[in-house]
């Protein structure tokens, strides 16, 4: 049983190519997917949500500044309580001038964004210029919002820069999509915000904006259970982005806080309780 | 999450040769914000008996309460000091008191015994005593403690030896659990004395 995918046509320019051109099969709309055969279609799609849901544990942060945008993520992927990896990559790079970051479900995540990549790349092929930000999110929410209510979990930010300069856009399963410039997702999101917005200034410099954008991931991971492992920060600039760091926060904990070897009045304390 | 993951713990026990360790994490959290990083889960009944609680802190907490109580009177009775079967078997009855709405932790208890021989045990919320020869762990963390644990036990291990061993697993462990870590509190107990040392751990 194939969903009918008709009415979510994108009116996309394709002039110049055929109907018949097997490169653009299945990309000129939104991609269709089988549905399950089962009795219970309703039960079955809460229980996949579900098995989904817990994935949101995470902490990524987005802001813009004078330099540019700043884009950083930790690394830590929670099933429940047990960590399945410290090492997972949730900067995603859809092309060398813009990118994503992944919060929520990691395929779900993975696949929109490269699906969202080769959107973009066919744009700028039929255009002859690159995509905006604003269009490559708009892009990515009305994938999104097709597929609302079908257990999606996606909650993303696309940050870029275009002819307009730098641009940041939060896009979630739900198909929302705001344009703003300072974005944190995830469970670790409020800890991110409270040193995020505390520190910020709009005329940083670069090593400015890396050092709180690091700081931000670092005490969202000492706070939240869920975030943790890798802080990586890249800078997308003019000229496309670049991974600045790549910090283990057990190792930035140490460095921001380095222990203190107990004093002699210490040990007297303890030995009188 | 389940009622014994509100809070978060991790507490194992391992037996040397005439002498054990008890360790524990130091995070205390409300599901998955952390509010505490120095949290006190293993707690000297006397110099040679030991009982680490994990699960919901308040419990562990009041539970501690009343075990140090009963102790203290039993002291008081009998002039000397309990021995660790013994306690085990106080622990025991005074959890299954609450058989239908139980204190929800489950203990940790090790001790040295006559002749300075170790003496390890757990208990589940409602009092089924465990025995082991070799190691004892409790906590959400305790299904990697098990595989820890196994992996790097050796009998009859001297207290220093005992110390590195008991350390790592421990922080291999909690390096896979969301909910507990945060550093370490471990104490080596010897017939002479008791070492206790903190452990600088991941603090994410």
């Amino acid at each position: 049983m194939k969903l009918d995918t008709s009415g979510f046509e994108t009116t996309m320019p394709m002039i110049g190519f055929g109907s018949n051109n097997d490169m653009l099969d299945g990309f000129c709309s939104v991609p269709s997917f089988d549905l399950p055969r089962t009795t219970d279609f309703d039960g079955f799609q809460k229980e996949a949500v579900q098995m989904v849901k817990p994935a949101k544990g995470t902490t990524t942060l987005a802001f813009i500044f004078k330099e540019g945008v700043m884009v950083a993520a930790d690394s830590r992927a929670s099933m429940g309580g047990y960590i399945s990896s410290q090492s997972v990559k949730k900067i995603i790079e859809i092309n060398p001038y813009m990118l994503g970051t992944m919060a929520g479900g990691a395929a779900d995540c993975q696949f929109w964004h490269r699906n969202l990549g080769i959107k973009c790349r066919l744009h700028q092929l039929a255009n002859k210029r690159r995509i905006s930000v604003s269009g490559a999110s708009k892009l990515l929410a009305n994938m999104l919002y097709s597929y609302r209510g079908m257990g999606l979990s996606v909650g993303t930010m696309i940050a870029g820069w275009d002819e307009t300069g730098p641009g940041l856009y939060y896009v979630d399963n739900e198909g929302g999509r705001l344009k703003g410039d300072r974005f944190s997702v995830g469970s670790g999101s409020p800890y991110a915000y409270g040193v995020l917005d505390s520190g910020y200034k709009f005329d940083m410099s670069v090593e400015e904006a890396l050092e709180l954008a690091r700081r931000s991931i670092y005490h969202a991971t000492f706070r939240d259970g869920a975030s943790g492992g890798v802080a990586s920060v890249y800078h997308v600039g003019p000229n496309g982005w670049k991974k600045l760091s790549g910090d283990d926060v057990g190792e930035l904990h140490y460095h921001y806080y380095p222990v203190a070897p107990a004093t002699a009045e210490h040990v007297m304390e303890e030995a009188a309780e | 999450m389940s009622i014994f993951e509100y809070n978060g713990s991790a507490v194992v026990a391992m037996v040397g040769k005439n002498c054990f360790a008890i360790a524990s994490d130091r995070r205390l959290g409300v599901q998955l914000q952390t509010i505490a990083t120095d949290f006190k889960r293993i707690s000297k009944i006397h110099d040679h008996l030991f009982i680490g609680l994990s699960g919901l802190a308040t419990d562990v907490q009041t539970l501690y309460q009343r075990l140090v109580f009963r102790h203290k009177l039993y002291q008081l009775r009998e002039e000397r000091d309990m021995k660790p079967e013994t306690f085990a078997s106080l622990v025991s009855a005074i959890l299954y008191e609450k058989r239908f709405g139980p204190y929800l932790c489950q203990p940790v208890i090790a001790g040295l015994g006559d002749d300075n021989k170790p003496f390890i045990c757990t208990m589940d919320s409602i009092g089924a005593k465990e025995l082991a020869k070799d190691f004892v762990v409790s906590g959400t963390a305790s299904e990697s403690l098990y595989g820890a644990c196994e992996a790097m036990f050796k009998p009859d291990m001297e207290a220093e030896e005992l110390f590195e061993t008991i350390s790592q697993a421990l922080l291999s462990s909690v390096d896979r659990d969301c909910l507990s870590g945060w550093g370490g509190h471990v104490y080596v107990v010897t017939p002479n004395e008791i070492k206790e040392r903190i452990l600088k751990g991941r603090m994410d």
